[in-house]
C-alpha cells in the first residue's frame, strides 16, 4: 500500500485512551463503541469513509472524526487525504451541485507512487558485515545508497504532489475540473518517475544479481577454500558437495563465490569456493579477488589453503607459500587469524612433494615447521589449535579429498565447541545435559541370560522342521541361487507350474477369464447341447414351393438385376465431369417411338400381338421431317422423325448485333478457345466454392450473428 | 543449486535450442510487417505516439546512414586564400553595435504600440456564477451572502481575515499561490518566481481587488533572480507577466513574461 493511505495504525496510542467515549452529537441514548472497534474497521476497508464508518458504527460522523483525530489517524484536516476528501464532499458538492464527484482519487495516486522497494531492499548498516561488504565490493556501497535515497525522495516529492492536488480537488466545481487536475496531478508524478528511469535501471539489476547471489548462512558451520587462480579449489568443492561449480583450466573461471553442502557426523557443512586470489596489495585487488577477501575476512570459518605444488597454475611456489613477505600466502595470512586452517597440496597426482626439487622442497618443509610452530594462527586464546597440517590431496584420483574435508571438519567443530564451552550460555546446556557412564563393578562378566529350556526349544523347532527355508538353499547355492517362489505351487502339476502366463492378452485382463470350475462347466454345456440336438432342435424344415412361388422367386430376381443395372448406369452418368448439353438446345432424333415401344415392353415380357389398334399406334405421320429422319435400325423399324432444333429467336435486338459472347471475336478458333477459357473458369469456381452448378447462388447463412453483432473494430466488417 | 551466472552457465554446457537462431531470424524478419500492421490499424493518441516514436527513430536512422556515407567521403580541403585574416582578428563588435541600434529600436516601438500588447490579447469572460460559490449562513441556512471563491488567488502576506461576521469574501487557503512558472520568451527559459501581485484581470475589477489568477490575468512577478538589469544599471526586480493557462484546473500558474 502506498505511504499516502498509510495510516499511522499505532495500536499503542490508541490503547492508551480511555476505552468508550461517549458520543455527545448523537440524540437518545449515547451509543459507547470501542477504539479497537474503530481501528479494525479502519483496516477492513481502506477507502472507508468516515461517513461510512459512522453508519457502521451507529453513531454521528463528527464523533467518528473527533476519535479519529485524538487517535492520531488523522494529524490534521487533508493530511489524511482520502478521509478529507470524503468529508468535504457530504455538505458541499455533493447535495448542493448534484455532481458526486466520486474520483477515487487515492487508487489512482497510489497506483502511480513507486512502491517503497526502498523497504524491500537491504539496508547496509542491516545486514551481517559480511554481505554488507560484498554488496559494497558488487554494487559500490555509495552508488547503491544514492540510488535508494533518490528513490526516497521521489516518493517524497509525489507524496507532496499528491497532498497539494488533493487540496486542490476539494474545490473542484466540476467534473471536468476534478479530471484536469486529476490528469496534471498524474502528469506529475509521471514526471518525476521519469526521472528516475536511469536509477530504476541499476537498483533493478542490483536487485536481479542479489536474488542471484548463493544464500551463504554467515553463522553456520562453514569450509572457505581459498588460493591461487587454477589450483583445483573448484574441483574439490565439485567432489564433496553437488554444487556444479564451473571448472576450466583457465585462471578465474570461478567469478563469484559459490556455496555448496555436505555432511560429515550427520551435520550439514556449507563450502564456499572463493574466485582466485592473486598476490598483490589489497588496493589492487579487482572485484572478482575482492569477493574471496570479503568471504575470508567475515566468515567465521575453517579455511582450505590450496597450494598447487606442480606449478601447472601458472605460479611458483616460492609465489604460493615463501614466508617472506612476497607470497599470498604471506599477503593473505592476516586473514587467517583465529580460524582452524589447514594447508592442501593438490595435484598430488602430478608431482609428489618427494619429487620436487631441493630448493622447493625446503621451502614446504619451511612452511611446515611455521605452522606445526602455531604462529600463523595465533589462536591460542580462542581455542584454535596453533598446528596447521599440510594436507596432500588429488582431485583428478581422488586421493586424500576426504581426509582433508573430515579434517577440517574436525577442527571446526572441535573450535567451534570449544567457542561455545567459553561463552556464559554453556552452563545452562551443560546443566540439561547428562550422559550415564556405569562403571564396572568387578571384572567378573555379566552376559545376558537365556534359560536353557528355551534353548532347547529353540533346538528341537530347528530340528523338527522338515520344509528348507528358502535362506538355508540360499547359503547352499551360493551364486547360483535365484529365488523361485513357483516350485511351491503344489496345485499346479510339476510340469506345468513354471509356465509364463501373460497378465494381459489382446486387451484382456487374463484374471478375469480365470475360473476354476470351467472344465466342470463346459462338460455341463455340451451334455446339454447334446440333448437338444438329440430331440431335433436343430433339424432344418424342408420347404416346398410350389409353381407360382417359383414364377414370383424369378421375377423378383429379374426385377432386382434391372434395378442395379439401372443404378449403375445412372451412377455412371452422374460420374462424368462433362459438360451436359440441355436436351433443349441441340437437334436431336426422336429417340422414343412406337416401335421402340413396342421393342422394350417385348423385351419385358408383355405380349404386344394384339396392339394394332391400341393407342399408342395411332401416331400423326411427320412428312416434313421424314426427310431428314434418322434412318431405319438394323430391325427394320423406322426412326422417328428427326425434331428440329429450337430456335431463340430475340426479338429486341436487331440482328446486326452479334451476341454477347461474339463480340470481339475473330474467328471460330478464338470463340472455341474463349469458351474453354470461360468453361474452366466456371469449373474452377464451382469446384472452389462448392456449388451445385454454374447457376447456383445459395448463401448458407444469411446474416452470420457473429458479423452482425457486437462492437466491430477497424476493417473488421467482413471478417472476425 | 543455480547460483551466481547460472543461465550464461546452462548456455555454455548445452547450448541454446536448435532453432534458437532461425527463430530469431524469423522473428526479426517479422517485425517490419508487425510494426507495418500496427502503423495501419493505431489511432487516436496511440497512432499520435507512435508516429512520432517512429519518425524519430527515421530521424536516427538517416543521421547514422548520413554520418557512414560522409566517412567514406574524402574531402578536399580548400586551400586557405592568401591575406585571410585570422579568427581572432575578425571584425566582431560592428556586428553587435548594430545588434544594439536594433533592439533600442525596436523596443521604442513597441512602447509606442501600447502598454498592453500582451501575448493573450482575448480571454474569456469569468461569470461571477463560476467564480464564487454561495455559501449558506446563519443558523437555519438562510442567509446567502457569503461568497466563496473557486478559482486561483493570490493573497498577499500581510492579509489579515476580516470577522467571519463580516467576510463576504473567502479566499480557500488551498486555492491561494505564492509562485508562478515565468517563461521569459526571449531567454526561452521558464522560472519559478514568487508572484508580487494581482495586476489586472481582464474579467472584472473585482477580481483584480480578490487577486484572481485566471487565463490572461496579467500578474506581476519578482525577478531579482534573473539578475535582469536596466539600461541605467539598476537591478530590476518586478515585472508583469501574463497568465497562459488555466490554473484552477493545472494546478499551477504558467505565465509568459511582457518584455
Amino acid at each position: 500500500m502506498s505511504p499516502v493511505c498509510q495510516r499511522p495504525s499505532n495500536p499503542c496510542a490508541v490503547g492508551v485512551l480511555t476505552a468508550g467515549d461517549e458520543d455527545k452529537d448523537c440524540s437518545g441514548r449515547p451509543k459507547i463503541y470501542e477504539n479497537a472497534e474503530l481501528v479494525e474497521l479502519l483496516e477492513e476497508d481502506s477507502f472507508q469513509a468516515q461517513k461510512e464508518l459512522a453508519l457502521t458504527l451507529e453513531v454521528t460522523w463528527q464523533a467518528v472524526s473527533h476519535r479519529l483525530k485524538s487517535s492520531g489517524m488523522i494529524h490534521k484536516q487533508g493530511v489524511s487525504p482520502d478521509l478529507a476528501v470524503n468529508k468535504y464532499r457530504w455538505p458541499g458538492i455533493e447535495t448542493e451541485t448534484g455532481i458526486g464527484v466520486r474520483i477515487n482519487v487515492l487508487t489512482l495516486i497510489s497506483s502511480f507512487i513507486p512502491n517503497p522497494s526502498c523497504n524491500e531492499f537491504p539496508k547496509l548498516d542491516d545486514v551481517h558485515p559480511f554481505y554488507a561488504d560484498l554488496m559494497n565490493v558488487l554494487y559500490d556501497k555509495d552508488h547503491y545508497k544514492l540510488g535508494l535515497g533518490q528513490l526516497n525522495t521521489a516518493r517524497h516529492l509525489i507524496d507532496n504532489v499528491a497532498k497539494d492536488y488533493v487540496r486542490l480537488l476539494k474545490y473542484g466545481d466540476s467534473l471536468y475540473r476534478c479530471k484536469q487536475l486529476k490528469r496534471a496531478a498524474l502528469g506529475r508524478m509521471a514526471t518525476i518517475m521519469k526521472r528516475q528511469a536511469a536509477n530504476l535501471t541499476y537498483l533493478e539489476q542490483v536487485r536481479q544479481h542479489l536474488a542471484r547471489l548463493p544464500s551463504i548462512d554467515p553463522y553456520t558451520r562453514t569450509i572457505i577454500i581459498c588460493g591461487f587462480p587454477n589450483v583445483g579449489k573448484s574441483s574439490f568443492i565439485n567432489k564433496i558437495t553437488r554444487a556444479d561449480v564451473e571448472v576450466q583450466p583457465y585462471a578465474f573461471t570461478t567469478k563469484s563465490l559459490y556455496v555448496g553442502h555436505t555432511d560429515y557426523k550427520y551435520l550439514r557443512w556449507q563450502i564456499i569456493d572463493t574466485p582466485g586470489i592473486l598476490d598483490h596489495p589489497l588496493e589492487d585487488r579487482n572485484v572478482i579477488e575482492m569477493q574471496a577477501v570479503t568471504a575470508l575476512a567475515h566468515l567465521r570459518a575453517a579455511v582450505l589453503y590450496f597450494i598447487d605444488p606442480s606449478e601447472q597454475c601458472g605460479h611458483t611456489i616460492e609465489g604460493q607459500i615463501s614466508l617472506d613477505n612476497i607470497s599470498l600466502f604471506e599477503g593473505i595470512k592476516p586473514l587467517f587469524t583465529n580460524k582452524p586452517l589447514i594447508v592442501v597440496l593438490n595435484k598430488v597426482d602430478v608431482v609428489r612433494p618427494e619429487d620436487l626439487p631441493s630448493h622447493k622442497r625446503e621451502l614446504l618443509q619451511k612452511l611446515e615447521e611455521v605452522c606445526t610452530s602455531g604462529k600463523i594462527t595465533n589462536g591460542e586464546s580462542t581455542g584454535v589449535p596453533g598446528d596447521v597440517p599440510l594436507m596432500m590431496m588429488s582431485t583428478v584420483t581422488g586421493e586424500g579429498v576426504q581426509e582433508v574435508k573430515i579434517e577440517a571438519c574436525e577442527r571446526l567443530l572441535a573450535q567451534r565447541v570449544t567457542e561455545k564451552m567459553r561463552t556464559k550460555k554453556v552452563d545452562g546446556i551443560l546443566n540439561r545435559l547428562h550422559v550415564a557412564m556405569p562403571q564396572p563393578r568387578d571384572s567378573k562378566p555379566r552376559p545376558a541370560v537365556i534359560p536353557e529350556a528355551v534353548q532347547l526349544k529353540k533346538q528341537a523347532a530347528f530340528i523338527s522342521r522338515k520344509r528348507k527355508l528358502e535362506r538355508e538353499i540360499e547359503l547352499e547355492e551360493g551364486d547360483d541361487y535365484v529365488l523361485d517362489l513357483k516350485k511351491n505351487y503344489e496345485e499346479i502339476p510339476e510340469d506345468e507350474r513354471h509356465d509364463v502366463i501373460p497378465e494381459f492378452w489382446e486387451g484382456h485382463n487374463i484374471a478375469d477369464y480365470i475360473d476354476p470350475e470351467i472344465f466342470e462347466k463346459l462338460a455341463e454345456l455340451e451334455k446339454e447341447e447334446e440333448l437338444r440336438e438329440m430331440a431335433g432342435v436343430y433339424a432344418v424344415p424342408k420347404i416346398e414351393l410350389d409353381e407360382t412361388m417359383k414364377e414370383i422367386k424369378d421375377l423378383a430376381r429379374q426385377i432386382r438385376n434391372k434395378k442395379a443395372v439401372l443404378k449403375d448406369e445412372s451412377r455412371l452418368v452422374k460420374q462424368s465431369t462433362k459438360p451436359v448439353m440441355p436436351r433443349t438446345s441441340r437437334a436431336r432424333g426422336r429417340d422414343r417411338s412406337t416401335a421402340g415401344l413396342r421393342q422394350e415392353m417385348e423385351k419385358l415380357g408383355v405380349d404386344m400381338s394384339d396392339t394394332k389398334n391400341a393407342h399408342f399406334t395411332r401416331t400423326r405421320g411427320h412428312s416434313r421431317s421424314r426427310s431428314k429422319s434418322v434412318p431405319a435400325t438394323a430391325e427394320g423399324v423406322e426412326g422417328p422423325p428427326a425434331k428440329r432444333a429450337r430456335k431463340d429467336v430475340s426479338v429486341g435486338r436487331s440482328v446486326s448485333r452479334p451476341p454477347r459472347d461474339e463480340q470481339g471475336i475473330k474467328d471460330v478458333v478464338l470463340q472455341k478457345k474463349a469458351k474453354k477459357m470461360a468453361h474452366v473458369a466456371i469449373a474452377k469456381k464451382v469446384k472452389k466454392m462448392g456449388l451445385k452448378g454454374e447457376a447456383d447462388r445459395f448463401i448458407g447463412t444469411k446474416m452470420p450473428k457473429h458479423l452482425f453483432s457486437g462492437k466491430r473494430g477497424i476493417g473488421k466488417t467482413t471478417r472476425r | 543449486m543455480p547460483q551466481n551466472e547460472y543461465i550464461e552457465r546452462h548456455q555454455k554446457l548445452y547450448g541454446r535450442r536448435l532453432d534458437y537462431e532461425e527463430r530469431k531470424r524469423k522473428r526479426e524478419a517479422r517485425e517490419p510487417h508487425k510494426r507495418a500492421e500496427k502503423a495501419r490499424k493505431l489511432r487516436g493518441i496511440k497512432a499520435k505516439i507512435f508516429n512520432k516514436q517512429r519518425r524519430n527513430e527515421k530521424i536516427q536512422m538517416k543521421k547514422k546512414i548520413k554520418a557512414h556515407e560522409e566517412r567514406n567521403v574524402k574531402e578536399n580541403t580548400e586551400k586557405v586564400s592568401e591575406g585571410a585574416l585570422p579568427v581572432y582578428l575578425l571584425d566582431r563588435d560592428v556586428q553587435s553595435r548594430a545588434k544594439v541600434l536594433s533592439n533600442m529600436i525596436k523596443q521604442k516601438r513597441k512602447e509606442k504600440a501600447g502598454k498592453w500588447d500582451v501575448p493573450i490579447p482575448k480571454v474569456r469572460a469569468q461569470a461571477d456564477a463560476e467564480v464564487f460559490k454561495v455559501l449558506k449562513s446563519g443558523k437555519s441556512k438562510r442567509k446567502a451572502w457569503k461568497r466563496m471563491v473557486t478559482k486561483v488567488t493570490f493573497v498577499g502576506e500581510n492579509f489579515t481575515r476580516k470577522p467571519p461576521k463580516f467576510e463576504r469574501f473567502i479566499r480557500p487557503m488551498a486555492l491561494r499561490f505564492k509562485k508562478a512558472h515565468v517563461t521569459h520568451p526571449e531567454l526561452k527559459a521558464t522560472f519559478c518566481l514568487p508572484i508580487i501581485g494581482v495586476k489586472k484581470n481582464p474579467s472584472s475589477q473585482m477580481y483584480t481587488s480578490l487577486g484572481v489568477i485566471t487565463k490572461g490575468t496579467v500578474i506581476e512577478v519578482n525577478i531579482s533572480e534573473l539578475g535582469l538589469v536596466t539600461q541605467a544599471g539598476k537591478v530590476v526586480w518586478g515585472k508583469y507577466a501574463q497568465v497562459t493557462n488555466n490554473p484552477e484546473n493545472d494546478g499551477c500558474i504558467n505565465a509568459v513574461l511582457l518584455v
